[in-house]
């Protein structure tokens, strides 16, 4: 029942977060600006590499597919939100203790946050990318149902990239600067999460090795759901996904748990 | 000489600052330097599958990016507030550096440094190194291509900073332009198709700060070092010229602030 009235309230928080991105709309057009500019980057390196090397696929993708899963990727990734920076502040600072009488949980207020900051970003970076990409290279990679599993597949990879960057932004109660942290999940993401390769591109024992951990769920798994749809695909990637959202939501409790004690240990 | 014995002054107190809380300073610059090895890793899949890109090989994209990692990390560490001139202008700080005596423009560059290039500096020079071990007889060369590479990257951001003398809230603009200039930076200028090369070399000058110097390292050539220079002092008197006339335009906020 706990869980039932909390998810409106969680909701509201999402909400207004969502609004406040439409309200400073200048931040979302400059996203989208670098959009333009990452993809335009990619087109001419993999045009170039597929010309120059003559291959017509590379680890079974076409140059139109290589580029609509990069445009993919990207649209996540630059949809994420940053809330460990204000986590990361707000423990230095000590407001978090202010945080505590709210009626609600601290790190799901920012998970709240952190998807209705996401969520318009997200429609936004789709619009543009698909567009840059469509007046690039053409339309042939995907299909509707690709779209559609790519929309759902996405909001879960926010979901499970929001768990993270609170994390993250926990991590501050035992380090001080929380930025490195984030920088070793970005690469992470970068590498086996699939967001500048195909993980079919990787050395097979990283393959394997990637396939065991959360990161390829928010970047690759998406993008391959749309670029080579398949339903078995699909519901296996979201099982993947509300897993390790399963997962990490048990983390976060209890790093939190840990948290506060440290909290009133030094807040005195 | 007084503007030197500022910038060397500054980046003293900097560091001296910066170590007061060594771990957090070794954890960024750390951090930063991993950050980087792990964009090198892109690469080397890469050209696992392609063994050249319009000429560029595994090792040239290394010294590519090790002279950008390098300029980059060297312009930030003693310019640290070269990334936010437009955020100074804007929000009327501004104020305090056009009242002492110190050149205003270089007062406000050197008046910070960012922990965390530190660590791009260090990979540059590293990675540079390694990439082949007889490199360390062109290592004066490199430092100075890093040095030229820097003074770009610099004026480079005080123009796209003062952008906001005349559209005032101008922050993110001035950001995505030099997110613009680091990422084309980090890629084989070649590799871009003609006219987006030729923005490379003009608007947004990246392939000054990576591609070229990073051709004089692998083929040396005297009159590309010398159009190098030439550009480099173009970029300096160009953005020196820009915040001038900016600072004309410039009204204070009344802005009171203290620094400690």
């Amino acid at each position: 029942m706990g869980v039932l009235r909390a998810v409106p309230r969680y909701g509201f928080v999402a909400r207004i977060a969502a609004r406040q991105q439409w309200i400073y709309r200048g931040e979302l057009w400059m996203r989208s600006i670098a959009m333009v500019l990452f993809m335009g980057v990619f087109m001419a390196l993999w045009s170039t590499a597929f010309r120059v090397s003559g291959q017509g696929e590379l680890a079974g993708y076409s140059l139109v597919e290589i580029v609509w899963y990069l445009a993919m990727t990207e649209t996540i990734t630059l949809s994420t939100s940053r809330v460990f920076v204000d986590i990361g502040d707000a423990v230095k600072s000590g407001d978090l203790a202010y945080t505590l009488t709210r009626p609600v949980s601290y790190p799901f207020f920012q998970v709240a946050q952190s998807l209705g900051n996401s969520l318009p970003r997200l429609g936004l970076n789709l619009l543009t990318a698909s567009a840059v990409v469509a007046l690039g290279v053409g339309l042939g990679a995907g299909s509707l149902p690709g779209i559609a599993a790519f929309v759902v597949t996405a909001m879960l990879a926010l979901l499970l990239d929001a768990l993270i960057a609170v994390l993250i932004g926990l991590s501050a109660f035992w380090i001080e600067e929380v930025m490195p942290i984030f920088w070793i999940y970005q690469k992470l993401l970068f590498t086996i999460g699939g967001l500048f390769l195909p993980l079919e591109m990787l050395p097979a024992w990283l393959r394997r090795i990637s396939l065991w951990l959360p990161f390829r769920y928010v970047a690759n798994v998406p993008a391959r759901v749309f670029v080579a749809f398949e339903w078995r695909e699909v519901l296996g990637a979201a099982a993947g996904q509300i897993a390790y959202i399963a997962v990490l939501t048990v983390v976060v409790l209890l790093v939190w748990r840990v948290a506060q004690r440290r909290m009133v240990v030094h807040g005195g | 000489m007084k503007t030197f014995r500022l910038v060397a002054g500054y980046l003293r107190h900097n560091l001296m600052s910066a170590m007061a809380y060594r771990g957090a300073f070794a954890l960024q610059v750390f951090g930063m330097l991993l950050n980087d090895v792990m964009l090198l890793f892109f690469w080397a899949i890469l050209f696992s599958h392609f063994p050249a890109l319009q000429g560029w090989t595994l090792r040239d994209v290394v010294t590519l990016y090790a002279i950008v990692a390098f300029g980059f990390g060297l312009a930030t560490v003693v310019c640290g507030n070269s990334g936010r001139v437009a955020h100074v202008i804007a929000s009327g700080d501004l104020d305090y550096y056009l009242a002492l005596p110190a050149d205003p423009l270089v007062h406000l560059l050197v008046s910070r440094t960012s922990l965390p290039s530190w660590g791009d500096a260090l990979f540059g020079l590293v990675v540079y190194l390694i990439a082949a071990p007889e490199r360390w007889t062109t290592l004066p060369l490199f430092l100075l291509l890093g040095v030229l590479s820097a003074l770009i990257f610099v004026a480079f951001s005080v123009i796209a900073g003062a952008l906001a003398f005349w559209i005032g809230q101008s922050q993110n603009l001035a950001m995505q332009l030099q997110n613009a200039m680091l990422t084309f930076g980090l890629y084989p200028v070649d590799i871009f198709p003609g006219l987006v090369r030729v923005l490379l070399y003009t608007l947004i000058p990246a392939a000054f700060v990576g591609s070229i110097p990073a051709m004089l390292l692998v083929e040396f050539d005297w009159g590309r070092l010398a159009g190098l220079f030439l550009v480099t002092v173009a970029f300096l008197l160009v953005a020196r010229g820009v915040f001038a006339l900016g600072l004309r335009r410039y009204e204070s906020g009344n802005l009171v602030t203290t620094r400690g």
